[in-house]
């Protein structure tokens, strides 16, 4: 019964909470209606919303408590005791488990973190360019830019493959870090096209006066006026080629190179582990960095995907 | 994670929504509405068709090359089982499945055949070419002279799979299907045989008259150095088992060939590995040159692999099927190739590495294709300006002609500049790409090697591919499941935390929904992988724990419910991000409609119908289009569970495409697979956005 006497443990918190909200839930419709019949009635129906929420919550957290429960464990215990608590906690597997994947994770983190460097710069860039400069053929080439946002990448996965072959990158970090760069200034250049377009006109005209170039006006103008967008970018940027996994799959093939996505799926074969435990803890600390990331980008993550979409 | 500051984050969030849409409506995509629609689609579909004959002219002259360096090839309806080759290249030996075997010189003039009782199953030849040891599966060994003539021929309880000559003729040494290896001097008496108990068919003959030395590699992966008279000398053990063994004259080097795929160099008077090469799937045959300078390996991917002395990949040649068995002559200049399909092709070596140079010139073309290109955009830039009705206000605006243009565009340089990069990489990577991959639909591509028009061949292949229909089918049934997902369970679950009345449930539950996102996609499906284990996996064992044995089953290996168990993946489908974005919808529908709707004494019910649902319908939209474009390349889902099988149950068109390109080198079928999906996208696009702007009305 571990993995769901597990799961009812972590959940425990959130029914402490409800339960302790109850009461002030039963507190507040008599601010806003006085019939007692309806606020019985109301929190009849608010119970059933919290019993059908927790139970989906359940459910939802079910691999997750599975994975951790798995991640502590021998495999004696797992093939013996399979419904039992890990005991001993096995702390170790996360110890074999880091060896294995660690390098995975380094070269994630670099090649992420270089295109998503790359791509911000880029984008703010020529975003403020397109949103603030007038030269012939803006328009034109703005627009096949834009058209570049119905192009989808399996179309161009093996084009792409190959002229990464014919430029002998295969098998470098560059093979990622460039085409990520590329094809991530897309969707940015229109965030910070759109966010520029905002700004104030007389900010610059001000700069200008005062003897600003346009570099100048656009570091220490636009770029600080539009961190959050630009952080924004940065975020979905890092998630997305996170968790990249058809384009490493195809371009890389030495497991030293490998990003994690692809090396926890090579787990057992590459590295020789073949316990689970080990395995579990490998695909628990390759969450980590994204666990540090939404940890304080979960607002500028969201932002990203909602702005700026097919909605308007 | 202070309470107070989440709280206030979920204000800012909120207020962000709110006025996130009058920004968005100001955005690039909003420029594209309405009126300036017409205009600039005509013209980016002017610039597509530019870049596109561009391309297309670029790329043709890439298309006219034959197979570099090949020197003859015999085809023949029979699959060649068997090559081998003397020290100089001038005897080819061939051996098919249709019990023939045939001796040529080194033009390819046929010397003679012979026929054996069936199928020939293998075959050495001494490197003087005076001796052949011939393997059948007429359960003989035969040992012929260099003019065809039969000697002898020893008869075993199974067929013979395998058998080597040693340079002299003075010892043959053949492999057998009863699992036994017998060992023969010249004149046909049995040495000493031995029993191994496993299948074996990896054999090499080496040194001469006492000397001679017999290599065996066996399927439990165990290498073993015989002397005459059946003494083993040395064992080493690989992890895999042993396909192929090729060993030099002296006996200094060994090449092994394993059914993992990896080909490795052992060191004779040790057994120590010098170095692995890994082939992308088993490798069939390996073949060794006397001076162990250079190897080939045959392998089931396709390709035969030319190494050199370090094991460094020196050429790839490319066959149209399995490489059954390779050759290489003594000196390492000559090579000859067997594959399923029945062609024997023999290459020089030299001519080879020649054409991979020309090749490596070809990438240089590549480069100059795509400066070329950037640079007729820019000339297309200025057509555009002189003949369309835009360019020409542009024109009239700046006054005066094709000089003030170019004032103009000089006194703009810095902005050019500025995004030239941009630009750079995006031509680089997206938009050559894309067109490449457009035109390369019509082609049968192998890049490097050739590059064929052929039409609407690759089409009609795909017709008649069962695992690409399959998969449409099954893309079809994920892209309705996919969309009817995200459309129920998020939309549900956001509309029951907005109905809760307490802010502090609501927050929590709302985070500890989202917290799953913090998992790599990846890591989601292989702990589902792990739930569906057959052995150890948490649903059959829950499934034995509440005593519904009956029902436990291989999930992933039984036709009926794999793709069910996929869809079932991630049950139950609250995605973080959909909720995210209904929630977010929610919060920003004014207070006033839903107390008007209360004091019009509306039920929760009627809410939801007539001012949740069509005030979320931008979002209903996204997630739409969004779930459509993903389902439509579902890769990862079946790639990492199923793999496609078992069949063709599970195969999906990405996966397809995946296989077609990555194992079975069909670049241009699989560029054919992508345009298809890309139309289909486009397509859905295009409705979806359709349907958007005839029901904007709701907003506002």
């Amino acid at each position: 019964m571990a993995a769901v006497r597990n799961g009812q443990g972590s959940e425990g918190a959130a029914t402490v909470a409800v339960r302790g909200e109850s009461g002030a839930a039963a507190d507040q419709p008599i601010l806003t209606s006085g019939a007692a019949l309806s606020i019985l009635r109301l929190t009849g129906g608010q119970l059933l919303l919290y019993a059908v929420l927790l139970i989906l919550l359940i459910v939802t957290f079910i691999p997750i408590v599975y994975l951790v429960a798995l991640s502590l464990k021998d495999n004696g215990q797992i093939y013996g005791r399979f419904w039992s608590m890990p005991d001993p906690y096995r702390w170790e597997n996360f110890a074999l488990g880091s060896l294995a994947i660690w390098r995975a994770v380094l070269n994630s983190i670099l090649t992420s973190g270089t295109s998503t460097a790359a791509t911000v710069l880029l984008a703010s860039l020529s975003g403020y360019v397109f949103a603030r400069h007038r030269f012939p053929g803006k328009e034109l080439i703005y627009t096949g830019i834009l058209a570049l946002l119905m192009i989808p990448p399996i179309l161009t996965l093996i084009p792409a493959y190959v002229l990464i072959l014919n430029m002998g990158l295969e098998n470098t970090y560059w093979a990622l870090i460039l085409p990520w760069t590329s094809g991530g200034q897309v969707f940015a250049l229109l965030l910070c096209r759109s966010f520029f377009a905002t700004l104030p006109e007389e900010f610059f005209d001000a700069a200008r006066i005062d003897g600003a170039s346009e570099l100048q006006s656009f570091a220490q103008i636009a770029v600080p006026l539009s961190a959050p967008i630009l952080v924004t970018v940065a975020v979905v940027r890092l998630v997305t080629t996170y968790n990249q996994f058809m384009w490493p799959l195809v371009v890389i093939s030495s497991p030293k190179k490998q990003v994690v996505a692809v090396a926890l799926t090579q787990f057992t074969s590459e590295i020789g582990v073949t316990d689970l435990g080990p395995q579990m803890a490998g695909y628990i600390l390759a969450s980590i960095p994204l666990i540090v990331l939404f940890s304080f980008g979960m607002r500028h993550y969201v932002r990203g995907l909602t702005a700026g979409g097919l909605k308007a | 994670m202070g309470l107070s500051t989440q709280r206030a984050s979920n204000k800012r969030r909120s207020s962000l929504n709110r006025s996130g849409k009058p920004l968005s409506q100001g955005s690039g995509l909003s420029g594209l509405r309405p009126a300036g629609r017409a205009v600039l689609f005509g013209r980016a579909a002017g610039a597509f068709a530019l870049a596109a004959t561009i391309l297309l002219a670029v790329a043709l002259p890439l298309s006219a090359q034959s197979p570099e360096g090949q020197l003859w090839e015999k085809d023949a309806a029979s699959r060649v089982q068997a090559v081998a080759l003397s020290e100089d290249g001038n005897r080819v030996a061939v051996g098919r499945r249709d019990n023939s075997l045939q001796l040529f010189d080194g033009s390819g003039e046929l010397l003679w055949p012979f026929e054996a009782g069936n199928s020939i199953l293998g075959v050495d030849i001494s490197p003087d070419g005076q001796w052949l040891a011939v393997a059948s599966e007429d359960r003989f060994v035969y040992l012929l002279d260099g003019e065809g003539n039969e000697l002898w021929k020893f008869k075993a309880a199974r067929p013979m799979n395998n058998a080597a000559v040693a340079g002299d003729g003075s010892l043959v040494a053949a492999t057998s299907d009863d699992l036994s290896v017998y060992v023969f001097d010249n004149q046909g008496n049995l040495l000493w045989q031995e029993e191994l108990g496993i299948g074996v068919r990896a054999v090499d003959v080496y040194g001469s008259g006492e000397k001679a030395r017999v290599v065996l590699g066996s399927d439990d992966g165990l290498i073993t150095i015989y002397n005459r008279d059946g003494r083993d000398l040395l064992r080493a053990w690989l992890d895999y088992s042993v396909v192929s063994v090729s060993v030099t004259p002296n006996g200094a080097r060994i090449l092994a060939g394993a059914g993992d795929g990896s080909a490795i160099l052992l060191n004779g008077s040790n057994g120590n590995q010098i170095w692995s090469f890994r082939a992308e799937d088993t490798v069939k045959s390996v073949s060794l040159a006397s001076n162990g300078a250079s190897a080939l390996v045959g392998s089931e991917d396709g390709s035969a692999y030319l190494l050199d002395g370090g094991g460094m990949l020196m050429h790839r040649f490319r066959q149209e099927s399995e490489v059954l068995s390779v050759g290489l002559s003594g000196d390492g200049s000559r090579l000859s190739i067997g594959t399923v399909s029945g062609a024997a092709r023999v290459y020089d070596r030299a001519a080879a590495l020649r054409g991979a140079a020309r090749s490596s010139a070809q990438r240089q073309r590549t480069l100059i294709a795509v400066v070329g290109v950037i640079a007729l955009l820019l000339l297309a830039a200025v057509w555009a300006a002189r003949n369309t009705a835009a360019g020409q206000q542009l024109w009239q605006r700046s006054a005066t002609g094709p000089l003030g243009v170019m004032q103009t565009m000089w006194s703009a340089r810095l902005s050019y500049l500025l995004i030239l990069p941009t630009l750079a990489l995006l031509l680089t990577f997206n938009y050559y790409p894309a067109f490449s991959g457009l035109y390369h639909a019509f082609t049968e591509w192998s890049p490097g090697v050739r590059t064929e028009w052929v039409g609407l061949a690759n089409f009609q292949s795909l017709l008649e591919n069962r695992f690409f229909l399959s998969g449409f089918r099954n893309a079809a049934i994920l892209v309705v499941v996919s969309i009817a997902k995200t459309m129920t369970m998020p939309l549900l679950v956001a509309e029951f935390i907005f109905n809760l009345r307490n802010r502090f449930s609501q927050y929590w539950f709302r985070t500890l929904f989202v917290v799953p996102i913090v998992l790599p996609a990846v890591v989601e499906i292989l702990v589902w992988n792990n739930i569906y284990d057959p052995a150890i996996g948490l649903l059959n064992e829950s499934l034995k724990l509440v005593g519904l044995e009956q029902l436990t089953r291989v999930w992933y290996g039984d036709a009926s419910v794999a793709l069910g168990s996929i869809i079932f993946i991630g049950v139950p489908w609250v995605n973080a991000f959909a909720l995210l974005i209904f929630y977010g919808g929610l919060i920003s529908i004014s207070n006033e409609i839903i107390d008007a709707s209360r004091v019009d004494g509306a039920s929760t019910w009627r809410r939801f119908w007539s001012i949740d649902l069509p005030l979320l319908m931008g979002q209903v939209k996204l997630l739409l289009i969004l779930n459509f474009i993903n389902a439509v390349q579902t890769f990862e889902l079946v790639f990492l569970t199923t793999g496609g099988g078992p069949g063709a149950s599970t195969y999906t068109p990405a996966l397809e495409l995946y296989y077609k390109a990555m194992r079975m080198d069909r670049m241009g079928i699989a560029s054919a697979i992508g345009m298809i999906l890309f139309f289909i996208i486009l397509a859905g696009t295009i409705i979806n956005m359709r349907f958007v702007s005839s029901s904007t009305e709701y907003e506002a």
